[in-house]
């Protein structure tokens, strides 16, 4: 096992040590953001209730949506919890402490924080799955490929958006707005969306990738939607993993002295 | 009777220095309200997009007793209500958790009192903005609302909306006295709101059943009364929504006023 493996399990195991010191702190939060996602769920139901099929989009397909991106979002969540903070990070001079560590700043960075509220949207999004989902050994295959595609590319956007604080300095707010707009865009049928703000979802804030997954690679798979996504992910990571080290080279700070909590 | 007037009349001019404070503070933040307007603007473009393909782009079909116009700008009317209220809950919890009650206890001044001046100065500040920029993207988006008495009747409808959800938050907030952790009640809160309140789908294109639901509850009072009116105005629909929402008001300002008594007198505080 390398190195960098060894480094990760251990990341991974202390951050769940530390979560579950306050175990009944750990469920309730979790538990809120199932619940959370639940009344999102139950908004559609009202909203198919009304409009039962919209731009060719039903019920189950959205709530495969929300499996997907949900479940996105958790994996990456909890594995590499601090990609929506890289922001508020270099902008606060807390990277000084992860510099002085013999470890790949970024990835030390993105697993040093375990989100409690992100196990709540991977379970939400597995019990979906598990409810709407095609559960033969294919539809779980491409229903793995989703979450895996959609987690890297929340990690990679927010990585690219949390970088610009090499540059502009104080980027939290806009960093912010990314994130919270990008989660937004992802939870919404990409099919209501038309021309310019369909390119721009398929380009610079790729969320129509996770938009689209239930349809494109899980109901219909389709082989060039399957590629172009995986695409996607692996270009939007690598970009931003890029211009994070590019930015470390600009990074000076106010010798804060801080320690990793 | 003078005395009486006389002491409504300086609490009166405190409450208004305790706005006049908020708005103050509030507009040396105004990168960051002006960022909560992006946020607002891509929410109603997408909530836009959904309604337009639900409608199927007919503008003069209705469903529900709603066109795709007035969808539209109801939306912006709900959303403006409820992205201008300040995080009053999360204040006071921390106020009461970390002991800094104890200095606004001893001003003159009422505690909740305190809170709601700072509450509307900032949230009509927020409201405002929020309100040009959603109308802005609704105009673009569907066109300009349907002009008559309705947007008028909205706003004096909505300032009321903000005090229930002033009261509704506070509530909450002042069960830190027992809890300490009211995350989780104002998280229910928040939710209850999203859906018993109307504010992403009109209460009309509702189940019957929750329709029914709904109106025994003080949330539509907050954001779906206003937001209806301003889109579907009726001057016998103005009357009921108006005595309901002080009905509430009415309602709630005693339940405030109880909770923070009971929680004021148990309250505690070590050192200073």
């Amino acid at each position: 096992m390398s190195g960098t493996a060894r480094f990760l399990l251990a990341s991974w195991k202390v951050n769940l040590a530390s979560a579950l010191e306050y175990r009944l702190s750990f469920f309730l939060l979790a538990g809120m953001m199932f619940v959370n996602n639940m009344i999102w769920l139950f908004f559609w139901y009202l909203f198919f209730g009304r409009f039962p099929v919209v731009s060719g989009w039903e019920m189950g397909d959205v709530m495969l949506l929300w499996a997907v991106s949900a479940g996105g979002f958790g994996w990456a969540s909890v594995l590499f919890g601090n990609f929506p903070r890289i922001a508020a990070i270099v902008s606060s001079g807390q990277l000084d402490v992860y510099l002085s560590q013999p470890k790949p700043v970024l990835l030390n960075v993105l697993t040093s924080r375990m989100s409690v509220t992100g196990a709540g949207d991977f379970i939400f999004g597995i019990i979906v799955f598990l409810w709407v989902g095609e559960l033969t050994p294919r539809g779980c295959l491409l229903f793995a490929c989703a979450l895996f595609v959609s987690g890297v590319l929340f990690i990679g956007v927010m990585v690219v958006a949390g970088s610009l604080a090499f540059w502009i300095g104080n980027a939290e707010g806009i960093a912010g707005q990314v994130f919270g707009s990008f989660i937004a865009l992802t939870t919404y049928p990409t099919g209501i969306f038309r021309g310019a703000a369909k390119i721009i979802l398929f380009t610079v804030v790729p969320a129509g990738f996770i938009g689209y997954m239930p349809i494109g690679l899980m109901r219909d798979f389709n082989p060039a939607f399957a590629t172009a996504a995986f695409g996607a992910a692996a270009f939007f990571a690598a970009f931003g993993a890029l211009l994070f080290r590019a930015g470390l080279a600009r990074y000076a700070s106010g010798n804060a002295l801080a320690m990793r909590s | 009777m003078n005395r009486t007037y006389g002491y409504i009349s300086v609490a009166g001019r405190k409450q208004l220095a305790v706005v006049r404070i908020a708005l103050r503070q509030q507009w040396a933040y105004k990168t960051d309200f002006l960022l909560r307007a992006c946020l607002l603007l891509l929410l109603l473009y997408v909530l836009g997009q959904l309604y337009g393909a639900a409608y199927a782009g007919d503008y003069d079909r209705a469903i529900g007793g709603f066109t795709l116009r007035q969808v539209v700008w109801y939306l912006v009317f709900t959303e403006a209500i409820t992205m201008a209220g300040p995080p009053v809950g999360a204040r006071i919890e921390e106020e009461v958790k970390n002991g800094d009650i104890a200095v606004r206890l001893t001003r003159p001044l009422s505690y909740v009192g305190f809170h709601y001046g700072s509450y509307m100065g900032e949230g009509v500040l927020r409201f405002i903005v929020l309100l040009v920029a959603g109308g802005m993207v609704a105009w673009l988006t569907v066109g300009p609302p349907a002009l008559g008495y309705g947007p008028i009747a909205y706003l004096p409808l909505a300032l009321l909306g903000l005090t229930l959800s002033f009261l509704m938050t506070a509530a909450v907030g002042l069960c830190a006295f027992w809890v300490e952790e009211t995350r989780g009640l104002e998280f229910v809160l928040q939710k209850l709101t999203f859906t018993a309140g109307g504010l992403l789908i009109p209460i009309d294109l509702m189940p019957e059943w929750l329709q029914r639901v709904c109106a025994w509850l003080p949330f539509q009072a907050a954001l779906y009364l206003p937001a209806r009116l301003g889109v579907r105005f009726d001057g016998q629909e103005l009357l009921r929504a108006c005595s309901l929402q002080l009905a509430w008001i009415a309602a709630l300002s005693l339940l405030v006023a109880f909770i923070f008594r009971r929680g004021a007198g148990k309250l505690h505080v070590n050192g200073g």
